[in-house]
């Protein structure tokens, strides 16, 4: 199996602390890969030098070979990859659909002169995209809660949403951070079926997850970050098992 | 009759420049205090194109908007890289600056004294010198701009602005270029500023920079808190209510030194009262 996203040597410090550490790993194509590791471990801060939102000082990342150094988030985005954020930042001002519609590549009328000079065109396409993005939100179980304020959403519904606005960028990779925190019963089942939905339809997923009960159930493969640097990458049962990971993880000090 | 006309023509290049502070301001979420200084520019670009060439008006009015589309964006830059609370401050000085050269650059624009005699539009060969002929433009210019605002708002355009000025990280994290949405709405909201102060100096005649300061600035942000956040009607019954407000204290024959002061009492009342109460507007959303 080849590497679909090649993570190199990457370093980061902020000021004196180093929060990413001759980071390496990789996932495969169609896999759920889930990033684990203690509070600071540096998951938020990799999925930020993956997608061009920090410059790393050190390292390379790739995506299907091709080198995304230098790549700004939207470059990033262009090649097929997108980011969840764990505070989520939807846009409570407007709808469920709104929220991915706007996530929707390629619009016509998404430029001044287009709105004001082609406005039939523009909205012929985007009576298109309504029908798209209704069956993107069916995908993860929100298409009654189309025309609802996110702001009305419950958190559930709001962690849903996220993941359908990412879907909507139309990208393969998709980096989800902390989809399933704060949530439990019903809820955190939902948004399990949902990930497991996406795999089954060819999407390849990278989760920073703390919930073990969940990475066991969803994960492919592990990747374990600690203080920046990966101590082990490998199957659940793997990295679970291990004592001197989860000494780590609960508490322990190296 | 006139003084109804006059009433309705100036409220209409109001208009305008609400849509133009709206779209920044409300839509957007660049807080800007110095759209009165590209309407300025508007005004004496299209002033002394008027009174010094054989430039005729459309030309002149096209030649002062583009003008303020560049200027706009140039202005709105900075938002880029100081967001939010700190993007007022460079607003401020950019009005000041403008203040500045207005009043001083006396070649130019006449400095403190203003140009006086700028001559009405000349349309298809009709002089448009009373209120009523004028109110025909204004009543166009006014009906176009709200053509553009409307076509805008709906289209996904409209929805990625209101996105940025929600979040604009997330915007970038979904592959959207928030540098090339906010320069787009920076030249629109140029042009409308920009023609909105060709139709005024022809409508008046005569400019001077107390009409392009900060404390006309600060009127086009009452407009907009009065009327109301992101929304069309919100744009037009702002400038309609405020401007009433003079017309009305000029009814009770006030002396002009106290209607002067009054005004600005009122306006301030008005900021305030709708701040605390009815934070989104009349007709609009909250800012």
């Amino acid at each position: 199996m080849s590497a679909y996203l090649r993570v190199v040597g990457v370093s980061k410090s902020f000021g004196g602390l180093r929060a990413l550490n001759d980071c390496s790993f990789t996932t495969t194509k169609g896999l759920i890969t889930c990033l684990v590791g203690p509070n600071g471990a540096g998951k938020t801060t990799i999925f930020n030098a993956i997608t061009g939102f920090l410059v790393p000082d050190e390292g390379h990342v790739a995506f299907q070979g091709t080198s995304l150094d230098g790549f700004s988030p939207q470059q990033v985005v262009a090649t097929g990859i997108a980011r969840s954020f764990q505070n989520l930042r939807l846009f409570t001002d407007l709808t469920a659909r709104d929220n991915v519609l706007v996530a929707m590549p390629g619009q016509a009328g998404e430029t001044p002169l287009g709105a004001i000079f082609r406005p039939l065109h523009a909205a012929r396409a985007t009576a298109q995209r309504r029908a798209a993005a209704r069956e993107v939100l069916a995908h993860v179980g929100l298409a009654d809660g189309a025309d609802t304020m996110v702001r009305n959403l419950s958190y559930g519904e709001q962690k849903l949403l996220s993941i359908a606005r990412l879907l909507a960028t139309g990208a393969e990779l998709l980096l989800l951070d902390e989809p399933t925190s704060g949530l439990s019963g019903a809820a955190l089942d939902r948004v399990m079926e949902v990930l497991r939905g996406l795999q089954t339809d060819g999407k390849t997923l990278l989760v920073v997850e703390h919930n073990t009960r969940v990475v066991q159930q969803i994960a492919d493969e592990v990747v374990f970050l600690h203080q920046g640097h990966v101590l082990a990458q490998g199957s659940p049962q793997e990295i679970i098992t291990d004592p001197a990971l989860a000494e780590i993880y609960f508490g322990g000090v190296i | 009759m006139d003084f109804f006309y006059s009433y309705i023509a100036l409220a209409e290049i109001y208009v305008l420049l609400g849509l133009s502070t709206n779209l920044l301001v409300g839509i957007v979420g660049i807080f800007s205090v110095s759209q009165a200084a590209i309407f300025g520019v508007g005004a004496y670009v299209v002033a002394y194109l008027l009174m010094n060439t054989a430039v005729p008006f459309l030309p002149a009015l096209l030649a002062a908007a583009a003008l303020c589309v560049a200027l706009n964006i140039l202005v709105t830059l900075p938002s880029l890289r100081v967001s939010g609370d700190y993007f007022v401050v460079t607003s401020f000085g950019i009005q000041l600056l403008a203040t500045a050269i207005f009043t001083n650059w006396t070649a130019g624009t006449g400095g403190a004294a203003g140009l006086p005699g700028v001559p009405a539009p000349l349309i298809f060969g009709q002089e448009l010198i009373e209120p009523g002929a004028f109110l025909g433009l204004a009543t166009a210019g006014m009906a176009l701009g709200c053509l553009g605002f409307w076509l805008i708002m709906r289209a996904p355009f409209g929805r990625l602005l209101r996105a940025i000025r929600e979040d604009e990280l997330a915007v970038a994290a979904l592959g959207k270029s928030v540098l090339r949405a906010k320069v787009s709405a920076a030249a629109l909201a140029g042009a409308f500023a920009g023609t909105a102060g060709g139709l005024y100096a022809t409508f008046l005649s005569f400019i001077d920079p107390s009409s392009f300061d900060l404390d006309a600035s600060i009127l086009l942000l009452a407009m907009v808190v009065v009327g109301g956040a992101r929304t069309l009607a919100g744009s037009i019954i702002g400038p309609f209510v405020l401007l009433a407000l003079p017309q009305a204290l000029a009814l009770i024959d006030l002396p002009t030194s106290v209607a002067a002061a009054a005004r600005q009492l009122i306006y301030g009342v008005l900021l305030i009262v709708f701040m605390l109460f009815r934070p989104q507007g009349l007709l609009g959303e909250k800012l």
